[in-house]
């Protein structure tokens, strides 16, 4: 058994694939390179192959993290080649490697996320820099959340969770968020962007807003 | 990346149905092509992705420099109100191209239902509905498929019907327009060039007149070079076309995700209410090695999970039995999971049924159409009683827990004694498993759909139910089935009616399809979609009597609006089951010797489909 990471990036219509999609996805890639993965035991065995961190529908993204295992052993570069080689428009495979780090999975461990918001707004109609700045000064930031199982609104304070947002250089108003992310705590990005649209008062609608997420980080150092 | 698209798109459901990009489509530069085609489908992308014919249509298409086909589906409620909103055109999903700026917009017609699907999709795309509105700047409309044999409900709004096989002449048909339009003629002068070709039906070439009861007095050609009967297009032999072994890879899940391989094509045992088995005379089998070599290819090509075969009847190709052994055997080396659908229930399917489902039992199906033997005579449904019980106690001894039981309500001759038959089958099997000490739990269910009278067929003059009748039939059933673990499943009752008025419409029906689209529906083989009170509303406003269609008897000497159609089955041999049906006399399977269809006046019948 060979354990590998693949990292990859997620451009343009392909953001409209979802998260079970994209392993369904690379599931049959593999298949389609002879790269046999390993099964779970049991009645239902299920392939080895899992992403760290699922991606909202609708982000792109420019470092995504792929772990797999193998039942032979492949050369990492050959992975990359054959595997980058069919995939649709818009999934770029830009590293392939062995995982040696002793981890029971890369998803139990991620911990931070980063991601890049661009509002369709012009960057210098305001002091946003300011805004970003009180935006953080707050002491509660209420949000609203659907509860998954009985498919409530409740409120939540996003505040903790918000590890800091830098403003980004450029014509359109960028945000650069770092939040919480993984099975410890975990803050999706679309809180903060309505909560940060209501208090700058944008006039903006979501679907306006684009989403990218840009790094992926665990709680410790890591050889990948 | 078109941005007003993108926009969109973060707005509906599964947007990935409206993208492209999937695995193994076709890349080509629109400018180096003669002839540009759209294949639509008219109903959601996750149905359409579903059917074979696409992609064997896409390849055989596209392996032609000269032609590009792209596709193309019907929106779902929230996108098509967006590109609405937006006047943003029906588009291409290979290069995003509104479809009026294509040559052929190409409609696959696979079930009545679809054909206000198809008005909306013109709509959508921006493309006047009606054939005589439309000039020469816009595609033309094109249509085929199994409701293509009876074309005349949707004659006013296409251009050209292809009726019959069409992996060759549609792309030769593609090929003659590229000439023609270097050739600068204009779209008439086009529909002349090919009026004559085998399978092309132009419906502006015919003028219809009625008698004064509504039934058609005559078919005049108004122009010389119509054929006075379009013959369906033949492939005679299925070995040597070209089948595809890189279909399109869905990104998104849809109904059969999976890798298909069609063995043979047609089918020997006549059941008499069977479209299919008509119209796809005569059997034509691939040979064993080619299937096991495009499938096995297609398989390395896709990466898909699951492979399952397609015909009319699994068991029946020639070479099964060695057929789904190597396919076994091949599967298992490539952790693919073999599905083998509608399998005659003799031991050796129980051995193969074993062996690829082990304890992952799905239901074990039975189709006997009809609750007594007296019936599955009438319809010549060559199943007994004693078939499906003995397969039962088969299945329940190897474990099988949920049995499905398909039956048909409305069948010519029918009486109550019919439907107090489906019960006691149903009762029956519970009975032999409650009797064969296994224990536990056990699920019986029925599905009755209604029976929808086609052309083509031996039925193809008989009257339907009233939809009264069928509701009065289910809740007859209804009663009768319940029994503890029979559940009884059954179709919308106003659906199978209008179905029938399609299956068997005449042009005149053209203004029907029209006030329904204005009333909005669409989409209507989806319960959340179809809208009773829109189509009785559209039945009013075109003055249409339905009852005209559905529950009339018709005549042996009626002209049928499809008999401008020749599917190479002779009508005498369709009058002749009609009379045995009726005298609840059986026609045997012509595998077992020739019953005088006729389709050998056409094309060589190798009955049993024998490859030699």
């Amino acid at each position: 058994m060979s354990k590998y990471i693949i990292k990859f990036a997620k451009e343009g219509y392909m953001k409209y694939t979802s998260h079970l999609d994209m392993l369904r996805l690379f599931q049959r890639a593999f298949k389609r390179c002879n790269i046999g993965l390993a099964h779970s035991q049991g009645f239902n065995p299920h392939p080895k192959m899992g992403f760290a961190q699922p991606l909202s529908l609708g982000y792109t993204a420019a470092d995504e993290i792929l772990e797999f295992e193998t039942v032979e052993d492949f050369l990492p570069a050959d992975i990359k080649e054959s595997v980058g080689k069919i995939m649709p428009q818009g999934l770029i495979i830009k590293t392939c490697s062995r995982l040696t780090d002793n981890v029971k999975s890369l998803a139990a461990i991620v911990d931070e996320a980063e991601y890049t918001v661009t509002f369709p707004i012009d960057a210098d109609l305001a002091d946003y820099g300011k805004v970003v700045k009180d935006y953080l000064a707050q002491e509660h930031i209420v949000a609203y959340k659907r509860q998954k199982k009985t498919k409530k609104m409740v409120e939540v304070d996003i505040r903790s969770k918000i590890r800091d947002i830098q403003l980004v250089d450029g014509a359109k108003l960028t945000l650069r968020l770092i939040l919480d992310c993984g099975s410890t705590s975990n803050q999706s990005p679309e809180q903060v962007i309505t909560t940060f649209i209501d208090f700058a008062k944008l006039d903006v609608v979501r679907y306006d807003v684009e989403v990218e997420r840009t790094r992926i980080s665990f709680d410790r150092k890591l050889h990948i | 990346m078109n941005l007003r698209l993108d926009n969109l798109l973060k707005q509906v459901e599964k947007p990935a149905r409206y993208i492209g990009g999937e695995y193994n489509i076709a890349i080509k530069e629109p400018e180096s092509v003669k002839t540009r085609f759209v294949f639509a489908f008219p109903d959601l992308y996750e149905i359409g992705m579903s059917y074979m014919g696409l992609q064997i249509l896409y390849h055989n298409l596209n392996k032609e420099e000269d032609i590009y086909c792209e596709r193309a589906f019907a929106p779902a409620g929230d996108m098509e109100k967006l590109l609405r909103e937006n006047h943003i055109p029906l588009y291409t999903l290979e290069t995003k191209t509104p479809i009026k700026d294509v040559d052929f917009f190409g409609f696959t017609l696979q079930y009545e239902m679809s054909f206000t699907t198809i008005l909306n999709m013109l709509e959508l795309a921006q493309i006047p509905l009606l054939a005589k509105d439309r000039g020469e700047e816009y595609p033309i409309i094109i249509a085929g498929g199994p409701c293509a044999y009876n074309p005349e409900p949707l004659a006013d709004f296409v251009d050209i019907f292809l009726i019959g096989d069409g992996e060759k002449s549609l792309p030769e048909l593609m090929k003659k327009y590229g000439e023609a339009k270097e050739r600068g003629l204009t779209k008439e002068e086009f529909y002349k060039e090919i009026a004559g070709e085998t399978g092309i039906y132009i419906p502006a070439f015919y003028d219809v007149f009625y008698n004064e009861d509504g039934t058609i007095k005559a078919y005049e050609k108004n122009f010389e070079g119509a054929p006075d009967k379009v013959e369906r297009c033949i492939i005679e032999d299925i070995e040597e076309i070209d089948f595809p072994t890189s279909p399109i890879v869905p990104i998104i899940e849809t109904v059969h995700d999976r890798a298909v391989m069609e063995t043979f094509r047609g089918c020997t045992r006549g059941c008499r209410f069977c479209q299919a088995g008509m119209i796809y005379r005569p059997v034509r089998e691939r040979s064993k090695e080619k299937i096991m070599n495009l499938a096995m290819e297609q398989l390395a090509n896709t990466g898909h999970e699951e492979l399952s075969l397609l015909s009319l009847s699994t068991s029946d190709y020639s070479q099964f039995e060695p057929l789904a052994i190597e396919l076994m055997q091949e599967c298992k080396k490539r952790h693919v999971s073999l599905s083998l659908p509608s399998l005659r229930l003799d031991t050796f399917s129980f051995n193969v049924l074993e062996e690829i489902q082990g304890y992952k039992k799905s239901g074990l199906t039975f189709a006997p159409e009809a609750g007594t033997q007296r019936l599955r005579d009438v319809i010549n449904k060559g199943i007994t009683e004693k078939d499906i019980y003995d397969a039962v106690e088969q299945a329940i001894e190897l474990g099988w827990k949920h049995i499905k039981l398909y039956f048909m309500i409305g069948l010519p001759t029918e009486t109550y004694e019919d439907l107090d038959g489906i019960a006691e089958i149903a009762r029956n099997i519970v009975s032999i498993h409650r009797n064969s000490g296994k224990g536990g739990r056990f699920n019986v269910t029925v599905s009755v759909s209604n029976f929808v009278p086609k052309a083509h067929t031996p039925f193809q003059w008989e009257a339907q139910d009233r939809t009264e009748e069928f509701t009065k039939k289910h809740d007859y059933l209804r009663e009768k089935l319940s029994i503890k673990s029979v559940t009884f499943n059954y179709h919308d009752d106003a659906v199978s009616t209008y179905e029938a008025v399609f299956a068997r419409g005449d042009r005149k029906l053209g203004k029907l399809l029209l006030e329904a689209h204005k009333q909005g529906c669409k989409l209507d083989s989806w319960s959340e979609y179809f809208d009773l009170e829109k189509w009785q509303k559209a039945i009013e406003l075109s003055g249409t009597d339905i009852a005209f269609y559905t529950t009339r008897q018709r005549g042996f000497d009626e002209i049928l609006p499809w008999d401008i159609v020749d599917s190479s089955v002779s009508k005498k041999f369709l009058m002749s089951e009609a009379k045995k049906a009726v005298e609840e006399k059986t026609t045997h399977d012509c595998r077992y010797g020739c019953v005088g269809c006729g389709i050998n006046r056409r094309v060589e019948c190798k009955l049993g489909g024998i490859y030699e």
